[in-house]
């Protein structure tokens, strides 16, 4: 790992193994100069858990269910480091789309470009500059 | 953006073949050559594997399907038969089936919103009964689920014991299983599964058992396609398919207790993608027959013709489906559901125009039947067996694929075998390399996909959101399992599930045991912790 570099936290939200997806945004990521942590299939409290530990600058969510599972994942994340941004690709209908938009969270449905996530990802991990609560 | 777009210069099929401007007889290999004046129903088959073609056997209608409760999954199943497919699929939930998991596993639990999401939870035998409710399984072919491998004994058992309480011969039973190596161990790898050797185990003892009592039944099918949509291309997706036959017919062998034609001869129902490249993925299908044709004569010294047939179930790629004017998925559904029936499949599953949002909406499996019930009946297509027998660039791509999916045989043999290529992520870089060019060709321009890449304007008036499902099918899953808790015989549960533990230890067929832990509604989630107690977990590749 380079000094300096982005760290980015990517996982799964369900417990569906199609890693197609994630494997193609964490190449062009890594590609792009940012240190890539996959997380897996983990829950929101480990989510947050690998969040703080590997002290990310961005968390994206690969979406493959309900939107409220997404929700409390996001609720959990906020609540322990609420500036932290997040960003979600996956199968997202344009209904989830608008809810997590709704929440602040990007979206990157299927058929978003890569050039398009990858410029998220600088954008989104450029200004961090509040502190973060302390994790309860 | 881009409607000028010019072909690339130098066009190669989407497997990477250099393609000609046009094909002459100069283009077919010699050793294949030879064999084009082969007809339909004559060996080794790549013409088809019937005289006759579709005029005595239509391809099979069948759709993927299940979502929600059992009984709403019951529903769906009801309103495809009525809409006019011919057999039907059972798809369990992803979230519990798959990692054989109770709905209240503290890993379900935390996404218990997602349960019901992909298919309807079922963790008893009293659960199948009610997604099975009325549907004629004496006489329609079914597919039970069990996509996964540590899945399939129990989706197997379920069904089957379904049908003995209904009083039904197992023997007459018409359907098929899965178990499919490709979906769990490369395309879909899930959170816990039981590790490769273990799978090979159970699939070899799912064989044997219908050997004995299901002589109908496909025990288990290799689903290539879930390789090819992971990444594989297309000469690989064959290649490996062989590979994985090797090493269930390998491991028959070894074991002994069955007849080598008798296990080919149930190995042989197997499934394929076909994608948006039309000729090459027919030639694909052709080459398939021709290479198991090959395979069990010369390794497995099969001579009986019935077992050298090979059968194809193709399912259209999902992931050629656009979550972008979701309307133009009909048109490739239509395409891919073509292909299909150029290469001669016996059965088809057309994927939902709103694949990408998520499972079929009813209106998305009515068109997908609809397509296929267009092309059987509208377009004189079923009257002719294989029409693009004699093409110089089909016969050409036929013949070069052959030989490239052999050399992909030889290379994952060289690796120590198909189950050697997925404990060591051999296979898994094959097709991420693939994945990643894939998205790069797109990216780079090269790659056209119409309302994605280019031509995105839309004035659709339709909209399009993915099937919403149900929002119970967790907390009836959760009330059902404390009812079979509280209602089954205990005492004959937990003894059917020590002598299943005492199978799995052994060298004996698991699946007598199984069907005794079925019939004592022993529940998904308790065979799950004998397996892990058992065999522990499969020790991933890293993937990405």
């Amino acid at each position: 790992m380079t000094a300096g570099q982005r760290r980015i936290l990517l996982v799964k939200t369900a417990l569906d193994g199609h890693w197609r997806g994630l494997s193609v945004v964490a190449h062009a990521l890594r590609d792009a100069g940012f240190h890539v942590i996959m997380g897996g299939m983990i829950s929101g409290a480990e989510i947050v858990r690998a969040a703080v530990d590997e002290d990310v600058d961005l968390v994206g969510l690969n979406v493959g269910g309900h939107t409220l599972v997404v929700e409390r994942v996001i609720g959990e994340l906020r609540a322990a480091r609420p500036q932290l941004p997040i960003f979600a690709g996956g199968v997202l209908p344009p209904s989830a789309c608008r809810r997590l938009g709704e929440l602040g969270v990007e979206t990157y449905p299927p058929g978003s470009s890569l050039e398009a996530i990858v410029d998220a990802a600088r954008r989104l991990t450029q200004v961090h500059a509040e502190p973060d609560a302390a994790p309860p | 953006m881009a409607h000028d777009r010019q072909p690339p210069p130098n066009p190669t099929s989407q497997s990477g073949l250099p393609l000609r401007a046009a094909y002459g007889i100069e283009d077919v290999p010699a050793d294949h050559r030879a064999s084009i004046g082969i007809l339909p129903g004559e060996a080794p088959f790549h013409r088809g594997c019937f005289a006759q073609g579709y005029r005595t056997k239509p391809w099979r209608i069948f759709q993927l399907s299940g979502y929600g409760k059992p009984e709403d999954e019951n529903e769906r199943i009801k309103f495809l038969l009525k809409t006019g497919e011919t057999g039907f699929l059972m798809e369990h939930d992803r979230s519990t089936a798959d990692h054989l998991y109770n709905v209240d596993h503290p890993d379900v639990v935390a996404r218990r919103e997602d349960v019901g999401m992909t298919g309807a939870p079922m963790q008893s035998v009293r659960d199948t009964h009610l997604c099975l409710d009325g549907i004629p399984i004496e006489t329609t072919y079914g597919h039970a689920g069990g996509a996964v491998v540590q899945h399939g004994p129990f989706a197997l058992a379920a069904y089957w014991t379904v049908a003995r309480r209904r009083g039904l011969d197992l023997a007459s039973l018409p359907g098929t299983g899965q178990s499919d190596f490709f979906l769990t161990y490369l395309g879909c790898v899930t959170k816990q599964q039981v590790p490769t050797q273990a799978g090979l185990r159970l699939n070899a003892d799912i064989i044997e058992f219908c050997g004995e009592h299901l002589p109908k039944w496909v025990p288990v099918s290799i689903a290539a396609y879930n390789g090819g949509d992971t990444g594989l291309n297309a000469y690989e997706e064959l290649g490996a398919l062989v590979a994985n036959a090797i090493e269930y017919l390998d491991e028959i062998r070894r074991r002994g207790r069955m007849d080598i034609t008798a296990a080919a001869s149930r190995c042989g129902g197997v499934n394929f993608r076909t994608t948006m490249d039309i000729f090459e993925d027919a030639a694909k299908l052709r080459a398939a027959r021709k290479m198991w044709h090959r395979l069990l004569t010369e390794r497995y010294g099969v001579s009986d013709e019935r077992a050298l047939r090979l059968r194809i179930h193709v399912v259209t790629s999902g992931s050629k489906m656009t979550y972008q004017q979701p309307l133009n998925n009909i048109v490739r559904g239509t395409l891919m559901a073509l292909t299909a029936v150029l290469g001669g499949a016996q059965s088809l599953g057309v994927s939902g125009y709103d694949e990408a949002l998520s499972v079929p909406s009813e209106h998305a499996h009515q068109m997908s039947v609809r397509i296929q019930q267009i092309l059987q009946h509208e377009t004189n297509l079923a009257a002719v067996a294989d029409p693009l027998g004699g093409s110089y660039y089909v016969e050409s791509l036929t013949a070069e694929l052959e030989r490239r999916a052999w050399s992909f045989v030889d290379e994952v043999a060289a690796q120590g075998g198909f189950l050697a290529t997925l404990d060591s992520g051999w296979l898994h870089a094959r097709a991420r390399a693939n994945q990643i060019k894939e998205f790069a060709d797109e990216q780079s321009g090269r790659r056209v996909v119409v309302g994605v890449t280019d031509f995105t304007d839309d004035v659709s008036p339709f909209v399009v959101d993915g099937f919403p499902g149900v929002n119970d099918a967790y907390d009836v899953a959760l009330e059902r399992l404390r009812a079979v808790r509280r209602e089954r015989h205990e005492q004959g549960a937990r003894k059917a599930l020590v002598a299943l533990e005492a199978r799995c230890r052994g060298s004996a067929n698991i699946m007598p045991a199984m069907m005794d832990a079925l019939d004592q509604e022993v529940t998904l989630g308790e065979i799950g912790e004998v397996y892990r107690a058992v065999w522990g977990d499969w020790q991933t590749p890293e993937l990405v």
